[in-house]
């Protein structure tokens, strides 16, 4: 060490080390904190509570997870009630009827003028107004709008308030019930693909190497077979049921799951904090399920949520092509399949289970949205 | 080197990382041919630059990694074999680490005193309320309160983070601590209390310490003897103050002229000390080795820089 040229005096510079003195070497000491502690969960929740469209998707979501619970008790009609005197009825709902809406109206088209004096095709009073008059052949024909309660002659007290399908059932009924055993196979095979997908790829994730290689094209071959095919085999195995299509949804829908947490554990395990446990002493099982997969929750619940919708969807396009639950027992996507056959007809009869099923796709996505903000706020608007 | 007790002893390590196969398979040679000895109750500083591989040294030794050759010996035993449960838990019983990152080396989504008994835990620790009380103990120890117990890691600041770390290691009372740039994260005030934390309870408790870092003004505070690693290789160990004082290696001089100076003056002169190993190392005709320059001193070089090391330091052949 060389010393160049300077002004400082000689005493200054070598100053015994004596007569330094210890301005501050006492034990630390921390204080505590004034804050209440916060844990991750609470933290997420709070920023949740603050986003609107996470709370309004939610306050959706439970109301029509509530609807499908207590609805089909309340309507007075049971989902598999016939009564074919009464079918393709339109919506009729009380207090709304007035307003000229839902009041159990259609328009008849193509009926002879003449008919219309004729109480046994048109009884007393169910007309309310001719819409359309012209000629066809010589003969003159009217369009016109009928109370098709009365037209058919269905008690006055009698309320379908989404009308009627083919059969005479509740639409209501039928709408509330089938969107809650759309829901119970999209939690159940949701449920089950997240258990399978989150063992499976947390073996794969965490002990890597040669494992991992064949576990992950275990997948990838699994993954190649064709899901109808897979379905159709299913339902001749087991018969149509809701066991049947949860079981298709499961074969090849944990994979995502897998994929996702595997990655998760890529990320996660060469952290300190799990090198840190393992030289304490911890066993895998317990740094795998205890250390590192809490730090996967938050893109594991935003999977599932956003898997919900798909499930429901998928469930609803295997009913609708005709691969559903046996009937009499309704799903949405069965009723959107009845409705779609007469859709021009009686588009209520498509409508009521398409703005439910759209309504539920919605809200799950965007409630999934808003959870992965919360629990993540670090990808916040990141799709 | 000496029949003098060690309680740890490191010979020949090394540890390669390969990647890709065939002709595309590439060998880092993280740690090369390492050979070092740690006595007990003494703290053995590891210095060098980023990527020299210190790191990969103290994991190697606790079995993060398992070493690709040489010996690990701990208090007469071996414990760089097959990994055996009994083998295991030895290890962790005997050695903790002490990690650089006070915000990754904690578990986010652990509370700190999950974190701090889990040690207890894992040794069959039953009791709860016991496991709390020695948890609260410890954390007094290391300067937190018992109200810190219940608090998540990011509701701390990184030297509090860091003793929660310390207190992570010491709990379990190992008999060796590999402490791996404990301090090279923190502020400069605080690496002080940090490194006076550990200080305190080395004396305490007896601590034998590795202690990694490439900060050379805190090893030389904090350690009996130091190792100066380059490239993967152990280029010169001595004592401490014997280092300093007179360092061989020209790695070792250049480590040391990079040193700021507290004193304006002549830190604005100071004159840095570039190494190439090409240009000053002629290993054409000879191979190098690790010689013991005069005792305690060790350095690696071929038989004519030996000569003129000890030339240097004026000690006769």
């Amino acid at each position: 060490m060389k010393y160049i040229d300077h002004n400082i005096p000689e005493e200054i510079l070598n100053i015994p080390a004596e007569q330094f003195e210890l301005v501050e070497r006492e034990n630390i000491k921390d204080e505590k904190f004034k804050t209440e502690p916060i844990g991750f969960f609470k933290d997420a929740m709070r920023r949740m509570g603050k986003s609107k469209p996470t709370m309004i998707s939610l306050y959706i979501i439970v109301a029509i997870i509530i609807a499908a619970l207590i609805v089909p008790l309340f309507t007075g009609y049971k989902y598999d009630e016939q009564n074919v005197s009464f079918k393709n009825l339109p919506p009729k709902i009380p207090g709304i009827e007035k307003l000229g809406i839902a009041d159990g109206s259609r328009v008849l088209t193509n009926r002879k003028a003449s008919s219309l004096e004729d109480p046994d095709r048109f009884p007393e009073g169910c007309i309310i107004e001719i819409v359309n008059e012209y000629e066809y052949k010589g003969t003159p024909v009217v369009d016109v709008k009928v109370d098709y309660y009365k037209y058919l002659g269905v008690p006055e007290d009698q309320y379908h308030w989404f009308g009627t399908d083919y059969l005479g059932r509740d639409l209501m009924t039928r709408l509330f019930r089938g969107t809650r055993i759309s829901l119970l196979i999209a939690f159940f095979s949701v449920i089950t693909n997240v258990i399978i997908g989150v063992i499976y790829g947390a073996i794969s994730g965490y002990y890597g190497g040669k494992v991992d290689m064949l576990m992950t094209h275990f997948a990838e071959v699994l993954d190649g077979l064709p899901y109808i095919v897979m379905t159709i085999l299913f339902m001749i195995l087991l018969g149509p049921g809701m066991f049947s299509i949860i079981l298709a949804l499961c074969v090849t829908g944990w994979i995502g799951t897998s994929r996702l947490i595997r990655a998760q554990f890529y990320r996660f395990k060469g952290r300190e904090y799990v090198l840190a446990a393992r030289t304490l002493g911890v066993k895998d099982i317990t740094l795998i399920f205890r250390h590192i997969l809490p730090n996967t929750v938050g893109p594991l619940i935003t999977r599932a949520m956003i898997a919900i919708p798909g499930a429901i969807f998928s469930e609803s396009f295997l009913a609708y092509i005709g691969l559903g639950i046996s009937p009499p027992e309704p799903s949405i996507g069965i009723l959107l399949a009845d409705g779609q056959n007469v859709l021009l007809q009686y588009p209520n009869q498509t409508l009521f289970p398409a703005i439910l099923i759209s309504l539920l796709m919605i809200a799950f996505n965007l409630f999934a949205n808003g959870l992965r903000d919360a629990l993540d706020p670090s990808q916040r608007g990141e799709e | 080197m000496a029949e003098e007790k060690y309680l740890l002893e490191v010979k020949n390590l090394c540890r390669h990382f390969t990647s890709g196969k065939g002709k595309n398979k590439l060998t880092v040679k993280a740690v090369d041919d390492v050979s070092f000895a740690v006595r007990p109750a003494e703290t053995f500083g590891l210095v060098g630059e980023s990527g020299c591989g210190k790191t990969t040294t103290g994991r190697t030794i606790i079995r993060l990694y398992d070493p690709t050759d040489g010996k690990v010996i701990f208090d007469g035993r071996e414990i760089s074999g097959p990994m055996t449960k009994e083998l295991r838990q030895y290890l962790t019983d005997n050695i903790a680490m002490i990690f650089q990152d006070p915000i990754e080396s904690l578990n986010p989504r652990m509370t700190i005193e999950e974190i701090v008994g889990e040690g207890l835990a894992v040794r069959g620790m039953k009791d709860k309320e016991e496991i709390r009380k020695m948890v609260h103990e410890m954390l007094e120890k290391v300067g937190l309160t018992e109200e810190h117990a219940t608090r998540y890691p990011h509701e701390f600041s990184g030297g509090q983070r860091q003793r929660v770390g310390i207190a992570r290691a010491m709990i379990v009372k190992p008999r060796m601590i590999i402490a791996d740039e404990p301090v090279s994260a923190l502020d400069v005030s605080i690496q002080a209390q940090v490194i006076n934390l550990l200080n305190d309870l080395k004396e305490e408790m007896g601590l034998t310490i590795l202690f990694i870092a490439h900060n050379l003004s805190v090893v030389k505070y904090f350690s009996d003897r130091i190792g100066v690693m380059y490239y993967g290789r152990l280029v010169e160990v001595a004592n401490g103050d014997d280092l300093y004082a007179k360092p061989l290696h020209p790695y070792t001089k250049a480590l040391l002229s990079a040193i700021p100076e507290p004193n304006p003056i002549t830190e604005r002169t100071r004159q840095r000390v570039d190494y190439d190993p090409e240009r000053d190392h002629d290993y054409s005709e000879e191979q190098p080795t690790m010689v013991e320059v005069e005792p305690d001193h060790f350095v690696y070089c071929s038989p004519s820089e030996l000569k003129a090391y000890r030339k240097q330091l004026g000690i006769a052949d």
